[in-house]
């Protein structure tokens, strides 16, 4: 008797119907899957923080709980007390991340396009990039103070390094096909840059934007952790200070809060630009 | 034959380079002299690695040879050649209209007089409705549609095309092919196309040039004496299979088993 196929036909020799899914019981349909799970997790967390204090597992001078988080919430906000704080840090982040859109995406692309320029500024670049700014702060308040200077300063070298690196890598890689397709019709060195090298770089570009972002929020606490008198960063180590567990996870949830928000605005940033690749999904 | 008016003439075209790995001085053409009259169509044929994408190249300026002489006519409408390349040269930044707009706007044609003139092409190549679409959006036959309306929008003395149907599945390949004949019998332009599928060079061509495995040189200039208009029914004739006979033949010589490993 011939080998006969797996599956399909079985001992008894009569044909059996495959179920279509391994499953066999159909799934209810949920509208954005990801998001209605994440915030189920994000609940869970919740109860089972609030619970593990309540039942005496853990101290709650030690690691408070969303209970005990809100009632500081709605003490700091009721008497306005934490607003300086945010005020002060969105704008240390927005000014200095702005600046480091506004120098780093261009030096990027012009490093990117002139190859031996790149090659000149490459091992500062890579050594800055490497390096933690963190271990750059007390020079920094040493040259700008205490004020809100020095913390430009380090919000945008935290963001700049990485958005000219990205950029610059960027710049350096369109495809070969392309460039040879502008030089084929005739192009100029500046339509080739305008149609081909930008357009290729704008991912690498959106990246560099993403993770610089983050860094400049890193930026932002760790300088206001070092020397500040107003800040989240200064308002978390204050508390942390004085022992106060409820305001410390304030201030680190804020941080979370807002770090959310960033991605996703750019994350929408990213999604107008990827108009013209197959979704990745 | 009437005396047509030579649009390509390449003289003694000779192509070194060093390979990067062993430093040898390699060549990848030995001679290639090659005249096309206006309006014809001409394919050049070859095993995998004789230099026929080299010589495209060469012939629109991306490479320069190591001696030789081009030559192509010049009558100031339109530019002087276009070339159609090998799939996803379509820059996926931008829509089709864009895309088969591009060479004019690189001639700095402002956007709406340049999208004016890009709309007949689209039309020709048969991608009207698809103007506002992004090339991914598009199956590798449309792709390739939009790659030739974008030469084509540039009104080129000569259109060079490098392997153009290469990546497309056999049936799309020979409805390109027909679609190909009908836009070339409208456009009326002279084209060198390059492909090494012996039965596409035949059916499309006037003339199909063979080439020998590297170091490339002519073997031989075989005019095509079929009729045309010409559909897929050709390609079953005993003449058809005759042309294809005589150019496999030539190919098959060439082919080493070293080669036959490289291709």
């Amino acid at each position: 008797m011939a080998a006969q196929p797996t599956g399909l036909v079985r001992d008894d020799g009569a044909l059996r119907r495959r179920h279509p899914r391994s499953g066999g019981r159909p799934r209810l349909p949920i509208r954005n899957e990801p998001l209605v799970f994440g915030i189920i997790g994000f609940i869970l967390i919740l109860i089972l923080w609030e619970a593990v204090v309540d039942v005496g597992l853990a101290k709650a001078s030690l690691l408070s709980s969303p209970s005990r988080i809100l009632t500081a919430a709605s003490t700091d906000f009721g008497n306005g007390s934490i607003w300086p704080h945010i005020g002060v840090s969105l704008l240390e982040w927005a000014v200095g991340f702005a600046v480091a859109i506004v120098v780093g995406i261009p030096l990027g692309l012009l490093l990117g396009v002139f190859r031996r320029l790149g090659m000149v500024v490459d091992p500062i670049l890579s050594g800055l990039y490497a390096t933690p700014t963190v271990a750059l702060v007390p020079l920094i308040i040493l040259l700008f103070g205490i004020g809100i200077n020095a913390k430009f300063v380090v919000v945008f070298l935290e963001a700049f390094v990485t958005l000219t690196v990205s950029t610059m890598t960027g710049a350096r890689s369109p495809d070969r096909r392309h460039l040879d397709t502008a030089r084929s019709f005739g192009a100029s060195k500046w339509y080739t840059f305008l149609s081909v090298t930008l357009p290729s770089s704008v991912p690498f570009i959106v990246t560099g934007l993403r993770i610089g972002a983050g860094r400049a929020i890193v930026g932002v606490i760790v300088a206001e952790f070092i020397a500040a008198n107003v800040g989240i960063g200064f308002y978390i180590s204050l508390n942390g200070n004085l022992l106060n567990a409820s305001r410390v996870m304030l201030g680190v949830l804020l941080i979370g809060a807002f770090g959310v928000f960033i991605g996703v605005v750019i994350g929408r940033i990213q999604r107008y630009f990827d108009r013209w690749r197959p979704a990745i999904r | 034959m009437t005396e047509q008016a030579l649009a390509l003439r390449a003289t003694g075209i000779r192509m070194e380079y060093r390979d990067p790995a062993t430093r040898e001085r390699l060549t990848a053409i030995e001679r290639m002299d090659l005249d096309v009259h206006e309006g014809e169509f001409v394919s050049i044929v070859g095993p995998s690695g004789c230099g026929k994408s080299t010589f495209l190249k060469i012939v629109n300026g991306l490479l320069p040879a190591t001696d030789g002489e081009i030559e192509i006519r010049r009558t100031g409408k339109g530019n002087d050649h276009a070339m159609v390349f090998q799939d996803s040269s379509l820059f996926p930044w931008y829509s089709v209209i864009r895309n088969v707009a591009y060479g004019l706007a690189c001639r700095g044609v402002p956007r709406k007089e340049a999208f004016d003139r890009a709309m007949p092409m689209i039309r020709l190549v048969g991608l009207e409705g698809f103007e506002q679409k992004y090339p991914y959006q598009l199956s590798g036959g449309m792709q390739q549609r939009a790659n030739l309306a974008r030469a084509l929008t540039v009104d080129p003395e000569l259109l060079l095309m490098d392997e153009p149907f290469a990546a497309l599945d056999a049936q799309t390949r020979e409805l390109m092919q027909v679609e190909l004949i009908r836009i070339w019998s409208q456009a009326r332009k002279t084209v060198v196309f390059i492909t090494h599928q012996i039965d596409e060079a035949i059916f499309l061509s006037d003339r199909v040039v063979v080439m020998s495995a590297r170091p490339g040189r002519i073997l031989a200039d075989i005019p095509i004496q079929l009729p045309r208009p010409r559909d897929l029914d050709l390609k079953r004739t005993p003449e058809f299979v005759a042309y294809e006979d005589q150019i496999w033949r030539l190919i098959a010589k060439q082919l080493t088993p070293e080669t036959a490993v490289t291709a």
